[in-house]
């Protein structure tokens, strides 16, 4: 996938520009708060339907403008063209228009424009919290299976109605002993949902090691082992989770329907091991500690507690076969950087193989964060099966980068020139 | 950010009559103050339909209240589905409002009886299962003889909640608990399916 133009007016402190961006590699140098960071922002904001950074609206649209506006000229893997525009306005208003047809909801977005974005802040997913990279892989997943978002938007909301009624509890405004039918309710819902949530979790985690491994094999430059291990708080979970690891027989479990049993009995018998009956132990499992979760006045079990290991082991030779070292907690600040960015790949890597999709690649101010050597792979790597954005506000850190098809631009004050050599001093 | 100026924002009458009678429309739900304004000018206009306007009011918090027996909108109580010969009593649909009840009767396949809940499973809106009538609808189950529940409820979590809870509550009797399909609407294209509603669909696909 790649983005092939963009006219971009009223955001931020861009001025009103047309740009012919390069099928593979697009550089913008520039000093800090000059635009560099915007005009990725204003690009990926279609592919998220939200700005990366989470600003508003009012934030986005330039200080002395109505509205903002972004056109952007898209072809996909197919060699079809695909005009992606829209437009924000104060008051919350936005309108998205998919080949001048606009789109009614923000789920209708998911996935027209796959993107990747890596930024100082992205790659700390392994050594920041769970939460960051619970994060992660939840929309990994929903990238590759839409339906997905629906199950884990479905679970937060009965997990926050339930976290209201312990809370009411606690409170005292209701008593504990009046609301074990309600929490009874509450838990079959959550059931429903968590057991998909965390078989897709688990699952992902399985399909997209392989490729982590491969890309930090090349980053790293060593023969070491990166495994992403998949974590849930849940025991009836986990037990399933390792059985499948274990046998290693996952088959394409992402593409097992996933199923909601609430809703009536299904065509066919339940099978042994199929989502109805983890959904079933779930529910149990939550019943158990229902007791507890009424004296402690909040629900202490489910996916919202769920984390994922990375695990670096040594080369077969010296004991591959080793659990190896959690970087989550045991990783130098270069270990997990690069397990990071293998991570991130890996994401696009698995987004090609369930879709036949790559997605634009935005290397926001990162090279600053790594060495030479692996500043000089992930480039290399980068554009291999990319179109890629770099912005930098250090033109040294290209080093002696210069791949074909490099276009570049130097941006000042939210204007932009293009100019032939990158690397020239600011 | 730029200051914009709306005349209908912030702004206040000079008549203190008219401004109360902005205030307490906007106060009805779905009216915001820009649209109240507009009916209160047209309200205290010459050709004003005020007075026909109260007196339809009034004549309807007289007649209009809910049917003690199924909480449907009635002026009649029990209502006429209540007590109609030619509404089969053992079919049961519970339903979340009263206005759930219309597109029922629109459609007019259902010859069954209804009863509303009033609400949903919602503690973030202080709703539990004490303040829905449970109570009221399993002496309903008894009294008609009900053999078949129709658990008509919102797709939403909430609405899901609420039909977990009804069943579970009532499973271990001689009843039938069903709930509505969901699936392609009927004239819906195919392609134009969201992902969610297809796997709904093929999940809960029918034999021929
Ligand atoms: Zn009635």
């Amino acid at each position: 996938m790649q983005i092939r133009s963009a006219r971009i007016s009223g955001f931020r402190n861009l001025q009103e520009t047309r740009f012919d961006f390069s099928s593979r590699v697009n550089v913008v140098v520039g000093r800090n708060g000059e635009g560099k960071t915007n005009l990725l922002e204003a690009l990926n904001y279609f592919a998220l339907g939200r700005s990366h950074r989470g600003a508003r609206n009012d934030e986005l649209i330039a200080f002395d403008a109505e509205a903002l506006h972004v056109e952007l000229g898209v072809v996909e893997e197919s060699g079809a063209e695909l005009a992606c525009e829209y437009g924000l306005g104060r008051n919350n208003g936005r309108r998205f228009r998919l080949d001048g047809e606009a789109l009614r909801r923000r789920a209708d977005l998911v996935g027209r424009l796959a993107t990747v974005f890596f930024n100082p802040d992205s790659i700390r997913l392994v050594r920041g919290s769970p939460q960051r990279r619970r994060h992660f892989v939840d929309q990994g997943i929903a990238e590759i299976d839409p339906s997905y978002l629906v199950h884990l938007t479905a679970f937060q909301r009965a997990l926050k109605q339930k976290t209201g009624l312990l809370r009411d509890v606690r409170h005292g405004a209701v008593d504990g002993r009046r609301i074990r039918d309600d929490l009874e309710a509450w838990n079959r819902e959550i059931a429903t949902h968590a057991a998909v949530v965390c078989r897709e979790r688990g699952a992902y985690a399985n399909l997209m090691t392989p490729f982590a491994d491969a890309a930090h094999r090349e980053l790293a430059g060593d023969e070491e082992t990166l495994r992403v291990v998949y974590r849930p708080r849940l025991e009836t979970a986990a037990a399933r989770v390792f059985t499948e690891d274990d046998a290693g027989a996952p088959g394409n479990p992402l593409e097992t329907p996933s199923r909601t049993p609430s809703e009536g009995n299904p065509p066919e018998a339940e099978k042994p091991g199929e989502i109805g009956s983890l959904e079933q132990d779930i529910f149990k499992e939550l019943s158990y500690i229902v007791g507890s979760e009424i004296q402690r006045g909040r629900p202490l079990n489910g996916p919202q507690m769920d984390d994922f290991e990375v695990r670096l082991s040594g080369s077969p030779d010296e004991g591959g076969e080793a659990p190896g070292l959690d970087l989550r907690t045991y990783g130098s600040q270069g270990e997990t950087r690069s397990a990071a960015i293998a991570l991130i790949l890996a994401r696009s890597d698995v987004l090609h193989r369930r879709r036949q999709v790559r997605p634009v690649l935005f290397l926001d101010d990162i090279f600053s964060e790594l060495d030479r050597e692996r500043t000089r792979r992930l480039q290399n790597m980068a554009i291999r099966a990319h179109q890629v954005f770099v912005a930098t506000a250090r033109p040294d850190d290209l080093g002696d980068w210069r791949p074909a098809d490099l276009c570049a631009w130097r941006v000042d004050g939210g204007a932009f020139t293009q100019v032939k050599d990158p690397t020239a001093p600011l | 950010m730029a200051h914009r100026h709306d005349p209908n924002d912030g702004g206040e009458f000079q008549s203190p009559a008219l401004e109360r009678l902005v205030r307490g429309l906007s106060r009805l739900p779905g009216l915001g103050r820009k649209s109240a304004t507009r009916i209160a000018l047209h309200l205290v206009a010459k050709e004003s339909p005020a007075a026909e306007l109260v007196e339809a009011v009034n004549e309807a918090r007289e007649q209009v209240r809910n049917c003690s027996r199924c909480g449907a909108i009635t002026e009649p109580d029990p209502c006429r589905i209540c007590t109609s010969e030619r509404r089969d009593p053992s079919q049961l649909c519970v339903v979340a409002s009263p206005v759930d009840v219309l597109p029922f009767e629109k459609a007019g396949f259902f010859r069954g009886r209804y009863f509303v809940l009033g609400g949903l499973l919602s503690p973030l809106d202080g709703v539990r299962a004490d303040d829905l009538p449970f109570d009221r609808l399993a002496s309903r189950i008894d009294e008609d003889g009900v053999a078949e529940i129709i658990i008509a409820l919102d797709a939403s979590v909430e609405g899901e909640t609420t039909a977990l809870y009804v069943q579970r509550l009532f499973e271990g009797r001689d009843l039938r608990l069903s709930r509505l399909a969901t699936g392609i609407p009927v004239g819906g294209a195919l392609a134009y399916t969201d992902e969610v509603t297809l796997q709904r669909a093929f999940q809960f696909r029918r034999g021929f």
